[in-house]
């Protein structure tokens, strides 16, 4: 196996690291979420490619619609916070007090 | 250094994802995810995967990071910081790319680089894919994606299901009370 796949992991548990550690914008880590999708995708693609596995083709796209799902629910969510809030800092969030 | 391009933009791609997990504001992180997301198109089309660094560009660059664009530019209205002008933005991206660039040394360094983490890693076949003998004329990945409508049935009602009742879901969500 190449060593172009240590790099998307890398990439993978970069943006994994940048989702978990919260700073002021929720915003930031709707981001970090899609570089989880986009690096699931290009290793998922080069693998395919590779192998040549030709029926599996498909499943980066499937991969995509369901990333775009997510990313328009978590937009929608964070647009109410906003909504509600003002702006979309995680420290509003803070109603559970635990 | 033309058998090493899809390497160098695969470093490419692990520094721009440090650019935008270092976490500067939703704006310039999205910058960097736009950059991100070009280059992983390249590091795509390098293997042979036309139509899938299209579906990058087009679905994933087009229209879901144009969505993240105004909604950033709607939801968060302040001086948007960059990288330099707060020290644990700059902190983390200076220890990514040095993390990174430690180990892309590492593997540039000597010819027979083997790294064994769960399986073995190995430098040598970068710019080679296996070769299973003649494909013919098509090209093997778009025939695979046309094959969506015919054997994968089943998958286009799921999907298409799915982001309808997504579209409901996010109706309902931002109809707020």
């Amino acid at each position: 196996m190449s060593m172009v796949y240590i790099n998307i992991f890398l990439a993978f548990i970069l943006s994994f690291m940048g989702l978990l550690i919260y700073r002021s914008h929720l915003m930031s880590s709707l981001l970090c979420l899609e570089g989880m999708m986009l690096s699931l995708f290009v290793m998922m693609a080069v693998t395919i490619l590779t192998n040549h596995l030709t029926l599996a083709s498909m499943t980066p796209i499937i991969l995509l619609v369901f990333a775009a799902c997510e990313a328009a629910l978590g937009l929608s969510l964070l647009v109410m916070i906003s909504n509600t809030y003002g702006t979309d800092y995680v420290q509003n969030l803070n109603l559970l007090q635990c | 250094m033309m058998t090493y391009i899809v390497f160098i933009l695969s470093v490419v791609f692990v520094v721009s994802f440090v650019g935008f997990s270092s976490k500067p504001s939703p704006i310039y992180g999205g910058l960097v995810l736009i950059i991100s997301g070009a280059v992983g198109c390249g590091i795509v089309l390098s293997f042979g995967g036309s139509f899938l660094g299209l579906m990058v560009f087009l679905i994933y660059l087009g229209g879901m990071l144009v969505v993240f664009g105004y909604t950033t530019a709607m939801a968060t209205e302040q001086y948007p910081e960059v990288w330099a002008s707060n020290k644990a933005v700059l902190g983390a991206f200076i220890v990514g790319l040095l993390s990174e660039l430690l180990t892309a040394c590492y593997i540039l360094k000597g010819d027979d680089v083997e790294v064994e983490v769960v399986l073995k890693f190995n430098g040598a076949g970068d710019w080679v894919i296996y070769d299973t003998g003649d494909s013919g004329f098509f090209s093997e990945e778009a025939m695979g994606i046309a094959a969506l409508y015919s054997y994968g049935t089943w998958l286009v009602i799921v999907t298409g299901w799915s982001l309808f009742i997504g579209v409901l879901v996010i109706m309902e969500v931002t109809r707020g009370n």
